[in-house]
């Protein structure tokens, strides 16, 4: 596109004060041209860094990286992007929210064109540079958010456990990976003892703070692979990866001792709470993941038939 | 010119027959040349980059329905498979998205191939799959414009997938056309574990203009 002398004077104009920051280095990476943007950014006027080598100029680039993605452009004559959420920036500039920000320096997404001459040879490299400041700050609130949100929805409300559909949840993939790997899995399926005559005597509000209570004793006898959640109104499924029904019935009678270990003071009364629990493992005929909860539920039945206060491990014929 | 002696082809391991022929022969045979140029300077432009031999597939150019794209990446890796992609959009004359699958294990091969350290952070990984999907993609997209005669620009990479499981990258029920033209091509270091496979789809509008593109292209050789 030849340009008329007036066309030419508006492009210089323009590129010079667009709101973004233009240069342009050569082969040796002399800086050719420092828009406005760049002036104001850098402190640095034109005419000290024009004629200058781009590194030399500013040694708080990052070279050896940025060196070489010039030269990738000299060689493969392509265009090339930096992103402000793998690199923040390339030049440590303010930013214009000093007031409102929380970041450190201004946010930059960079372009870097290849200029070539008439016979196609790469003779210049454009960079323009954008200010991402407001969007780096509106993402990184949005990323907070979700993981909030996140977080909200995997909880159950009452105890702060990991709900049902959390805790079914890890139970598939745990069953997908012990598949894969031939590893070993087992839950516990555990339920308070007489809970609903705690509702009935006590009332509801001591219903939940022995749910509460219960929940903390259950999480503290836990390892750190094991998922716990509340399963239903005083259900507890515990996942338990690499770990047989031997392992798992050494930790269910741990869970069983700390939660009676002692009473639960609630409105005057002291409650002794007893737990019943059933425990299955994974086997080479298990179907599904479903099948290990169903499993659990028949073994803790069999423990609250057997006078409650106890653990079961799941036997076929049950 | 670009020099050949880094890049090879290798026979493509399946052929899909195309349900619907947006193209006569002669178009097929003219877009094929187009898209083979191109994706071989593509793996030229790997080979440099990484110092490297790089054996390409014959580039497959084929109409696809959604349902095909899911089974295409499938092909790729084993579908327990954890892979990481990378989108950019191309527009001008033509209106498209290019996206490059990276199988892990080769995307952790590749900061080695790059000369980076191997045990990168997140973020210097993530930089390392745009950097090579934007050279990939720029030198396809090139090759074809330089070729064609015709204008065509393409914006920055950014991330699709990060060690996602492949069914969770394209996910059918959000993907909002029915038919596509796709070209793709499969890219392997030799001795590596790094392999990655390139994805460029066009949708019904600029799949016509490329129709006459070719026709012009035809007329001027």
């Amino acid at each position: 596109m030849p340009a008329s002398n007036a066309t030419a004077s508006l492009l210089n104009f323009i590129v010079d004060r667009a709101h973004m920051g233009i240069f342009v280095v050569n082969q040796k990476r002399e800086i050719l041209l420092w828009n406005q943007f760049m002036e104001i950014h850098s402190e640095r006027k034109a005419d000290t860094v024009i004629g200058q080598n781009l590194f030399e100029a500013f040694p708080e680039l990052p070279k050896k990286w940025l060196d070489r993605k010039i030269e990738n452009i000299f060689i493969l004559k392509n265009f090339s992007f930096t992103s402000w959420e793998q690199r923040p920036y390339l030049f440590k500039f303010a930013h214009n929210r000093p007031v409102t920000g929380g970041v450190d320096c201004m946010r930059q997404d960079c372009t870097l064109m290849p200029i070539k001459d008439s016979c196609g040879e790469v003779q210049y490299v454009c960079f323009t540079l954008f200010d991402v400041t407001d969007t780096s700050i509106y993402q990184s609130k949005l990323e907070e958010t979700t993981e909030k949100l996140r977080e909200l929805s995997n909880r159950d409300g009452l105890t702060q456990l990991f709900n049902r559909r959390y805790v079914e949840e890890a139970l598939g993939k745990e069953f997908n990976r012990a598949r894969r790997y031939h590893s070993k899995l087992s839950v516990i399926l555990t339920d308070i003892d007489f809970f609903k005559k705690v509702n009935d005597v006590h009332g509801h509000l001591a219903g939940d703070e022995v749910l509460r209570e219960i929940s903390r004793r259950l999480a503290s006898g836990l390892r750190g692979t094991d998922t716990l959640g509340r399963y239903g109104g005083e259900e507890f499924l515990v996942v338990l990866p690499e770990t047989d029904t031997q392992g798992a019935y050494v930790l269910a009678e741990r869970l069983r001792k700390t939660v009676q270990a002692k009473p639960i003071e609630i409105e005057g009364a002291s409650l002794i709470i007893n737990i019943s629990l059933g425990i299955t493992e994974l086997r080479e005929s298990t179907a599904a993941y479903a099948q290990l909860i169903a499993e659990a539920d028949l073994a803790l039945y069999q423990s609250k038939e057997n006078g409650r206060n106890c653990v079961t491990l799941f036997q076929p014929g049950f | 010119m670009y020099c050949t002696n880094t890049v090879s082809f290798k026979p493509a391991s399946k052929t899909t027959s195309m349900s619907i022929q947006p193209y006569t022969e002669d178009q097929n045979d003219a877009l094929q040349e187009v898209v083979n140029i191109a994706m071989g300077q593509a793996g030229d432009s790997l080979a440099r980059i990484l110092g490297h031999f790089v054996g390409l597939s014959v580039p497959r150019i084929r109409l696809v329905t959604v349902e095909d794209v899911i089974k295409t990446v499938t092909d790729m890796v084993d579908e327990n498979a954890e892979i990481s992609a990378v989108r950019q959009a191309f527009s001008n004359a033509l209106r498209g998205e290019a996206i490059v699958a990276f199988a892990q294990a080769g995307a952790d091969d590749l900061a080695d191939l790059m000369g980076y350290d191997t045990d990168l952070d997140q973020s210097a990984e993530q930089e390392l799959l745009l950097e090579v999907s934007n050279l990939l993609v720029g030198a396809v997209i090139n090759g074809i414009s330089d070729t064609l005669k015709t204008d065509l620009s393409f914006s920055a990479p950014s991330l699709m997938a990060q060690r996602t499981p492949l069914d969770q990258v394209l996910v059918p029920e959000q993907l909002s056309w029915s038919h596509a033209l796709l070209m793709e091509v499969n890219f392997t270091v030799e001795d590596r574990d790094f392999h990655c496979h390139l994805l460029m789809f066009m949708t019904e509008g600029a799949i016509d203009t490329l129709r006459d593109i070719l026709d012009e292209f035809m007329d001027s050789i």
